[in-house]
């Protein structure tokens, strides 16, 4: 069976099944990736978390690496995490809004 | 080379000001090591349930206990085992994982927290051993182990603090609890050795008073406080409203807290005046918890979190009756004197009590989850937080503990035995359903939940999002 292409969709959807336990949305919803990139089977991708010292920081980039290397084509990820800009709830999606409660911003 | 956003609905603002490439994190450290290894502060946290529910125990066999005054040798043994069983065994493991978490920085040493429990719990069961036989100078020999491993405690979190250049009002607030915490232990040991060998002179209730003040309101209310202006914006998506009345509400209550402790001392009329500068504190600390709601994203707000807030706003009914009770003129009767027993339940028990059992809800399913998911995290399907437990025990043990708290305060002002075994009751009652959510909580320890993903397909959807907890 010949290997699905890497498209953004594909990353996005496999990125949604990384939960950020506390708030309990996945991170992609939630607006935690800023960008993604790919060249040459490594995949880079840039996140932010919800407040600086979250105790989830290193599991959750973790479980970002951990899932992206489940793709095909991809046998090298760059997770990194950056607080410039800061996470904002104007940063979800319409759909982590209405699954977190979180008001229009 | 593919190069991707995310949808037009989650597309970054950039921050007027800032540059819009995204810049590394200037704090590689990795947070989850920052806090203390999971296993010490669950430690902290089951001896703080056990020593809970040996003290709602006694008050169920022993409800005298509360319908008389409370200067008595088992009420004293009890309130010990109560504030340093269970208040101070969970604050002390909260803060070793808080601390590094707010300041976004490394506990010093993971080592002389192990020391610092084995002091803390010979120390605090000896103690109340000592007290309920009034053996002052055993007291006094537990009571130096104790104050030994209050030592490490404060060294540890002194040291964890000064890795911090800048001074938060966190970390103010900290400082000023380490500050109050040594100073009460401090007091403690002085209270003991000079009635064990009566080379000072204190009004013996005076004294206790104001020990008990320095460390309720000195350590306690303000660790809730200060943790309070992190973890209140972080769980309902706000932030701080106003540094600089944050700032002064810890400032304030600092002055306050001083003086009163010297005005209770010594008996002196200036205790109502003192009264009032620790009110003014807490109603900035109000006026910037109800700021930081107002502006919150979450309009839910969790279980865990109505704990808190509850407990924050017992500081309402407190500050009056602390206000009538440093009244000097107050007419000495015998409901009078049972309010003090009233202000220190509602102290120790609602407000103390409450906002703990709300952290716990926060705390210990992290803790677990932790132990048992994090290295799960997109290798499988795991639960988030709020699935660790049942929120319809959270919400029975919450109403539980309200009715057990209004009756047995009712019950202690008018000495009604039966209405405070009552009211004792029901506190047992709403620990026991806690205990029965730490259970549920806890067997993720032992047999964690993870379930392979469903299979991947190439469209993207949002159905992978799970139900709002």
């Amino acid at each position: 069976m010949p290997a699905k292409p890497l498209t953004d969709e594909l990353v996005l959807e496999t990125l949604r099944q990384v939960i950020d336990p506390e708030i309990g949305c996945n991170i992609v919803d939630l607006g935690l990736i800023y960008r993604h990139a790919f060249r040459a089977g490594k995949l880079t991708v840039t996140m932010t978390l919800t407040t600086p010292g979250c105790p989830m920081h290193d599991s959750i980039a973790e479980g970002v690496k951990n899932i992206l290397l489940t793709l095909e084509g991809v046998t090298d990820v760059e997770v990194e995490v950056v607080w410039d800009p800061p996470w904002h709830p104007s940063m979800m999606t319409e759909v982590g809004r209405a699954m977190t409660g979180v008001q229009n911003v | 080379m593919m190069e991707a956003l995310l949808p037009k609905s989650a597309v970054i603002e950039p921050t007027p000001g800032l540059p819009k490439t995204a810049r590394p994190s200037a704090t590689p450290n990795l947070a989850v090591m920052q806090a203390a290894a999971v296993r010490l502060p669950l430690c902290f946290v089951l001896t703080g349930v056990m020593a809970l529910l040996i003290s709602g125990g006694v008050l169920l066999a022993q409800p005298d206990l509360l319908a008389m005054y409370h200067y008595t040798p088992h009420l004293i043994a009890m309130t010990h085992l109560f504030v340093l069983g269970f208040i101070c065994s969970i604050v002390m493991g909260a803060m070793y994982q808080l601390v590094p978490v707010t300041l976004e920085t490394q506990l010093f040493s993971e080592k002389l927290v192990k020391f610092q429990f084995a002091a803390h719990v010979i120390g605090f069961v000896g103690m109340v051993w000592a007290f309920w036989n009034f053996n002052m100078a055993m007291v006094g020999a537990f009571g130096s182990l104790l104050t030994l491993g209050v030592g490490l405690f404060v060294c540890n979190l002194a040291c964890t603090l000064a890795k911090v250049k800048s001074w938060k009002v966190i970390k103010f607030g900290i400082a000023s609890a380490l500050f109050w915490l040594s100073a009460t232990v401090v007091a403690g040991l002085i209270l003991t050795t000079a009635k064990c060998w009566n080379f000072i002179s204190f009004q013996p209730l005076a004294a206790m008073h104001a020990h008990a003040h320095l460390g309720v309101v000195g350590v306690f209310v303000m660790m809730i406080v200060t943790v309070s202006y992190k973890l209140v914006p972080m769980f309902t998506l706000s932030e701080l409203q106003s540094e600089r009345r944050a700032w002064w509400s810890v400032a304030v209550l600092n002055l306050g807290l001083l003086g009163a402790f010297v005005a209770v001392l010594l008996q002196s009329p200036l205790k109502l005046v003192f009264a009032l500068v620790i009110t003014v504190g807490f109603v900035l600390y109000g006026l910037e918890i109800i700021a930081i709601l107002r502006a919150r994203n979450r309009r839910h707000l969790d279980w865990g979190m109505k704990y808190s807030l509850t407990a924050i706003a017992l500081l309402i009914p407190l500050s009056i009756l602390a206000l009538v009770l440093s009244w000097s003129w107050l007419p000495m009767t015998a409901v009078t004197m049972q309010l003090e027993s009233v202000y220190g339940l509602l102290g120790l028990f609602g407000l103390v009590g409450l906002a703990i059992l709300g952290m716990l809800y926060k705390i210990v399913p992290f803790l677990v989850w932790f132990h048992s998911y994090s290295r799960h995290i997109g290798l499988a399907k795991i639960p988030a937080l709020a699935d660790m437990y049942s929120v319809r025990l959270q919400i029975a043990g919450y109403w539980t503990f309200l009715a057990g708290l209004a009756a047995l305060s009712l019950a202690t002002t008018w000495s009604h035995e039966s209405g405070i075994r009552w009211g004792g009751g029901l506190l047992v009652l709403s620990v026991a359903i806690f205990a029965l959510n730490l259970g549920k909580i806890l067997a993720h320890f032992v047999r964690p939940k993870v379930e392979p993903f469903a299979k991947k397909t190439n469209s993207a959807t949002n159905t992978l999002c799970p139900p709002n907890p």
